[in-house]
């Protein structure tokens, strides 16, 4: 503990790079999903090539990627930023298409027999009804984006995976055990945070409680298989 | 006024969703389309604010052809009802109701209190207008529904199956409310539904289509129990249309007896001498204030003494179900009539007092006038046309 304390303004240093280099590549995901998914539910036949395509980059494992990369990049932050947006696009992309997918049909159709057009219905009606599904997997890619950060450590960049690369070479628990603390610490407060944001966003789900637990677990559950398959 | 010119709908497969129909649709009036599905029913309507195009033919809205129109400003104008409501689930009850007048930029503060005003109208509580349609019943939904539809005033509505997915009780109590409502604001209704007793009760037209798209008759719902165009209309409609078009006959059609009706102030022999020249078996005997007590037979009066009152005599029978001469159907006086234990029916005004007594005899009466009023007044044309398409021999259901 006394370590962690006459260390605190490395780790905190540490924490703000690690929120970095795993959030933005999480927005940069949405940014790119949200085109793709309302494109892939346009045009249906759009969407099996495009999730073949985002679940085998998912596929490829992350320190690969990093060396490929270090090639055009460099030792720079985007060298672990771009795979965590791909991986991030492999989650949201199928959220986004499953969220403008669970619009019901008669809402749908209502929208355009009371004279919406494409682009006003798509703002006001479809993104709202998607955004509780847009969010829970936002919640799985921003955690699991937090958690992997740390393998840019063994290219030097890996926020608070310094921590493991440092303690294990000098021998230090406390080190390890205090970064995987802090981990999980902000990927806690970052759930929070858009737990919050739904609940500001979708204020007519707060009356559900019994939809919101089947959500909530529903992510929980997609979280641990994820993080299994990434090992 | 909505016309269809020879309008025909075919689907790329080839499938004819609708055939070659032509149908007008007064203005102020509910047009009901029944039919079982694939009957081109749901098709037509949506045909009216573009929802689907039709291969064929022209669809007149006030004689302007709607495919000149640009869909979305011509459906703002059209209100559409669906089945489930097709509520906005994130949005509020006012805010759900207020879509159309946001959408032609009304502003907010005018829109919602349109909104306010329509809730008032179609019967939901004030205090609803902050909850969302899934905190609602689903009476409740649908009359939100109704709502949103007429929320920009427009003088034509679309229904589509509206009332389909609620049980039976709040059905017909929404059903009630459509035609308040109607009585109120005289909108052109394009009401669609399978069910021909829904069509019967909220329809001043009907039209029945069967499968492949015909339109095989265009009748009011009386003139359509009374004379079906053929086999296949008369298989939809049911069995007992016959007693069923009796609820549009009113009773005060009928020639009451008064003949048989006695005071209970009266003795027993001057009730026998009235039986005897009204030629009955059996009196109705009532109170001062002229509310029925029931039924003495002479037979009985006659081993009485004389003088005996009638309210010391024991009744034969009870009154049984009374009905309503002012306002119940002849099907109501009929009803009552059958469950009487003297095979008559007593009619009651609205204090409950005696009117009269009806028979089988004097309901036979009551119809076939009413069935030689209906054949003048077709004769006279008043009637709308009913297309001759020939029966089908053995009809397709498929």
């Amino acid at each position: 503990m006394s370590w962690a304390f006459s260390n605190a303004s490395m780790l905190a240093h540490l924490l703000g790079q690690n929120a970095y280099l795993a959030l933005v590549p999480v927005l940069a995901g949405l940014v790119v999903s949200l085109p793709l998914g309302i494109l892939s539910v346009r045009w249906g036949w759009l969407y099996p090539p495009v999730l073949s395509i985002t679940s085998v980059l998912y596929a490829v494992p992350g320190l690969a990627l990093f060396v490929v990369l270090i090639d055009y990049t460099g030792l720079t932050d985007l060298t672990v930023m771009i795979p965590l947006g791909i991986y991030s696009l492999a989650v949201l992309f199928p959220s986004v298409v499953e969220g403008l997918r669970s619009v019901p049909d008669p809402v749908r159709q209502a929208a355009v027999a009371m004279g919406f057009g494409t682009w006003r219905r798509l703002v006001t009606v479809e993104l709202p009804i998607a955004t509780p599904v847009v969010i829970a997997g936002l919640r799985v890619a921003a955690v699991s984006s937090i958690s992997l950060v740390s393998v840019g450590a063994l290219i030097g960049i890996g926020g608070l995976g310094y921590l493991f690369t440092d303690g294990e070479q000098r021998n230090f628990t406390t080190e390890i055990v205090v970064g995987i603390v802090l981990i999980i610490v902000l990927a806690l407060i970052t759930d929070t945070v858009l737990v919050l944001a739904r609940r500001v966003l979708t204020p007519w789900q707060r009356t559900d409680r019994h939809a919101r637990r089947l959500a909530s677990r529903r992510a929980a559950l997609a979280v641990t298989a994820r993080e299994a398959s990434q090992t | 006024m909505i016309t269809f010119e020879s309008v025909t709908k075919r689907y790329p497969g080839g499938t004819v969703a609708v055939d070659e129909l032509s149908l007008e649709i007064p203005d102020g009036q509910i047009m009901v389309l029944v039919g079982p599905s694939g009957g081109g029913k749901t098709t037509s309507l949506r045909m009216i604010n573009r929802l689907v195009d039709p291969t064929s033919g022209r669809i007149l809205l006030d004689g302007k052809d709607v495919q000149g129109s640009n869909p979305a400003i011509l459906r703002r104008g059209i209100g559409y009802v669906i089945q489930q409501g097709g509520l906005f689930p994130h949005r509020t009850v006012v805010d759900n109701i207020a879509t159309v007048p946001l959408l032609i930029g009304w502003g907010k503060a005018k829109a919602r209190q349109r909104a306010r005003d329509l809730m008032d109208l179609v019967g939901l509580d004030a205090e609803m207008a902050r909850r969302y349609p899934h905190q609602l019943s689903g009476g409740q939904q649908q009359r939100v529904g109704v709502a949103r539809a007429l929320a920009a005033d427009p003088p034509v509505l679309l229904m589509d199956e509206p009332f389909s997915a609620v049980d039976p009780i709040v059905r017909a109590s929404l059903q009630d409310e459509l035609l308040r409502l109607q009585a109120e604001l005289h909108k052109t209704v394009v009401f669609v539904t399978h069910d021909i007793e829904e069509a019967i009760k909220v329809g001043d037209q009907v039209a029945i289509f069967r499968p492949g798209g015909h339109l095989v008759q265009v009748d009011s719902p009386q003139r359509l129990l009374a004379a079906p165009a053929d086999s296949y209309v008369e298989d939809f409609i049911g069995f007992d249309r016959g007693i069923r078009r009796l609820s549009f006959l009113a009773a005060d059609t009928l020639d009451l007896d008064t003949g048989v009706i006695v005071s209970q102030d009266s003795t027993a022999a001057d009730a026998l001498a009235q039986a005897r020249k009204a030629g009955t078996s059996s009196l109705l005997v009532v109170d001062s204030e002229r509310l029925p007590h029931g039924w003495v037979a002479t037979a009985g009066l006659e081993s009485t003494p004389g003088d005996t009152k009638l309210a010391d005599v024991p009744l034969t029978a009870g009154h049984g179900h009374t009905f309503r001469v002012d306002t119940d159907s002849l099907r109501a006086a009929l009803d009552a009539t059958v469950l009487s234990p003297t095979g008559e029916a007593v009619g009651v005004d609205s204090a409950g007092r005696v009117a009269g007594v009806t028979s089988y005899d004097r309901l036979r009466a009551a119809i076939q006038g009413a069935d030689e009023a209906g054949r003048s007044a077709s004769a006279a044309g008043s009637r709308p046309t009913t297309e001759g398409s020939p029966a089908p021999e053995g009809v397709p259901t498929s």
